[in-house]
């Protein structure tokens, strides 16, 4: 079993080249998923995932080949589901129909890679041999690795939960010494952001947490193999132009965490070969623009293979397709590229 | 250019080069003594992932005299605001450092996008106040606004401050809601290079500008362009039958009629004024690029709907 995650800002192309990935490794014969966040609309039609299928099997031509899954990452999804299996009946409809519910989804820094966690969990269960995940582009894509318990701890502590639970028995009886300084505290803070707000988190805080907490205990286990090098591999998409920046700060954030990065994928360069004699006219004007970004392209790669030699295994270089070239034939060429320059990360 | 307009936003879709557009334009009036203030959400060292101005104070010393890049970090500004409000010093560290107040604060829907944007107007707001005394504080604001979907949720933070609440922080919502929702405070530049994942989402933006805040689109940037896509029909028409064979050509002219078509989308999904940034042939290093992308971007005079809202 092997999970490949790939890391990298906005815009480079990282679901593409992870869909491609699991494509290629489904060409070897194996049984690949791709867990994807946000994909385009094309992308989207090519893996044939629509709103209401969140997991397909996406056909494929080559009698040879083995399985490849799509699957895509639906947050709000998830955690329902989440809180379905950890809270008990009569609590569940209470924390999915409460006020402040809705609005964590969406905004706890972390919620999504957790749920991604989540989904790796039982994608694991389910026997794929590959699994390769398309991270939101964050800085909190790495944050999990450092502290499973962190949804716990941003989804409240046992004080809050006895806070939430005593506050208004605390405030109508006169204060225990157990709740004092906690009450004291609320007391205060709802001077600033209202007590409205402040009770109605408090309420959800004593409901949530021990989901949270049964569901941090599980993220555990997985954290501890996407932790494992013989696992897990990391892998930075790029492009030529953000290639020496991202390359640095990813550098950065994976050795702080002790990880060695597997690749750098240089993905959008434009390498196509051109001519050695430029007609004239318009038809040159544009040879000759497309040479000099061209030329900038190879020099910001040379940079990156240079500059980062000992940083990864390797440094993979794909071409940016032209633009009608479309789902899933896009994602075929973007394949052979990775079967011609990297086979060994298929394996 | 419109000196009554607040801010200039620029926003889009992640890695469209909003960042990158905001500098450059931030540098182009600095280096002529004007004096620019850049706020971002994101943390400096992310700010750097897609641009550097190392070197700006020996090569251009007016324009870094002039030129500030702010993050505002709304963790900061609750501190802030928990100071003001209890000036006991104690007591307000007592409160700081309790895990209860990180949990509330962590939790509370939309708070930290609420103290961003109250911060925010105060920025603007001083701007404005302070011109008729010693002269303003600075000549330009530039929101680099975070991707599309974080944008559109940090403006709507305040409207549901208001409705959620009761009490004071309603109130602010209710009025940072009626200052981000007016277009003679808000000049929102739409970043886009001319492709379909980004096309898409830049019309969703701008449709949900104008319907939830009544915002218009004032210019729509579009970045990394290729010279083909101002070339005429007949032009067009000849490179195709030209008998060019290189997988170069190919690539460049395929490229060249997908931004045309996608072009001709945005300007029916989006009637405003298109500024266009080439993508660039070369860049040397970071300032370089950011001065060429500077002399590009003229922005067209800006169109006040209203007069500003008194404060």
């Amino acid at each position: 079993m092997k999970i490949i995650c790939y890391l990298g800002t906005g815009g480079v192309g990282k679901t593409s080249v992870a869909a491609a990935t699991a494509l290629a490794v489904a060409r070897t014969g194996k049984r690949s998923m791709v867990m994807t966040t946000d994909p385009s609309l094309r992308l989207r039609t090519a893996l044939g995932l629509t709103d209401n299928i969140t997991e397909q099997r996406v056909p494929l031509d080559d009698p040879k080949a083995g399985e490849l899954w799509a699957s895509l990452l639906n947050v709000r999804a998830t955690l329902d589901e989440a809180v379905r299996l950890y809270a008990k009946n009569s609590t569940s409809d209470r924390i999915l129909n409460h006020s402040i519910y809705a609005t964590i989804a969406g905004s706890l820094a972390g919620m999504q890679e957790l749920m991604a966690v989540e989904r790796i969990d039982q994608l694991i269960q389910q026997g794929f041999d590959h699994i390769v995940i398309d991270t939101a582009p964050s800085r909190h894509a790495l944050e999990i690795l450092d502290k499973p318990e962190l949804f716990a701890n941003i989804s409240g502590s046992r004080r809050v939960q006895l806070v939430g639970r005593t506050y208004q028995l605390a405030a109508g009886l006169g204060l225990t010494a157990i709740g004092r300084g906690a009450v004291d505290i609320v007391g205060r803070v709802e001077s600033i952001l209202g007590v409205h707000l402040v009770r109605q988190i408090l309420d959800f805080y004593s409901l949530f947490y021990p989901i949270a907490e049964g569901y941090s205990k599980r993220a555990q286990k997985t954290v501890a193999m996407l932790r494992d090098p013989a696992v897990t591999e990391f892998r930075v998409v790029t492009t030529p132009q953000k290639a020496l920046r991202d390359a640095a700060f990813f550098t950065d954030a994976l050795n702080k965490r002790k990880f060695r990065i597997g690749a750098f994928c240089v993905n959008r360069a434009w390498l196509h070969p051109y001519p050695d004699t430029v007609p004239r006219g318009l038809a040159g004007e544009v040879l000759d623009w497309y040479k000099t970004v061209s030329d900038a392209h190879r020099k910001e790669i040379w940079k990156l293979k240079q500059g980062y030699a000992g940083q990864a295994r390797e440094v993979q270089v794909f071409s940016e397709l032209d633009q009608d070239v479309d789902g899933v034939r896009a994602l075929e060429k973007l394949a052979d590229q990775m079967h011609l320059q990297a086979p060994a990360g298929l394996a | 250019m419109d000196p009554q307009a607040r801010i200039m936003v620029v926003c889009g879709k992640g890695g469209v080069g909003k960042t990158t557009l905001s500098l450059a334009f931030g540098l182009k009036h600095a280096s002529e003594g004007k004096r620019v203030v850049i706020v971002s959400s994101a943390p400096l060292d992310e700010l750097a992932i897609s641009v550097s101005l190392e070197g700006l104070g020996r090569r251009c010393p007016v324009a870094a005299r002039n030129l500030f890049v702010v993050h505002l970090d709304p963790r900061e500004l609750l501190t802030e605001v928990v100071k003001k409000h209890f000036p006991v010093p104690l007591l307000a560290r007592t409160i700081l450092n309790s895990s209860l107040f990180a949990n509330l604060i962590a939790i509370a829907p939309g708070l930290k996008e609420f103290y961003f944007l109250a911060r925010l107007q105060q920025l603007a707001e001083r701007r404005r106040t302070a011109a008729g005394a010693d002269g303003p504080d600075y000549d330009y604001l530039i929101w680099d606004a975070p991707a599309s979907g974080h944008f559109l949720s940090t403006l709507r933070a305040a409207r549901a401050f208001e409705t959620f609440l009761s009490g004071p922080l309603a109130a602010a919502g209710a009025e940072l809601d009626r200052f981000f929702s007016n277009s003679a405070n808000m000049q929102i530049l739409a970043v886009t290079p001319l492709e379909e994942m980004a096309i898409a989402e830049t019309i969703e933006m701008t449709q949900a500008l104008q319907g939830d805040f009544g915002l218009q689109c004032t210019a729509l940037i579009l970045n990394l362009v290729s010279p083909l896509f101002s070339a005429s029909e007949q032009e067009m028409t000849r490179l195709k039958t030209a008998s060019e064979e290189s997988a170069a050509f190919r690539f460049a002219l395929a490229r060249g009629r997908s931004e045309r078509a996608r072009g001709a989308e945005v300007a029916a999904a989006i009637p405003a004024p298109q500024v266009t940034i080439p993508r660039i042939r070369h860049w040397d290093g970071d300032l370089d690029l950011l001065d060429q992308i500077g002399q590009w971007l003229t922005l067209p005079e800006h169109r006040a709907g209203e007069k500003p809202q008194p404060a």
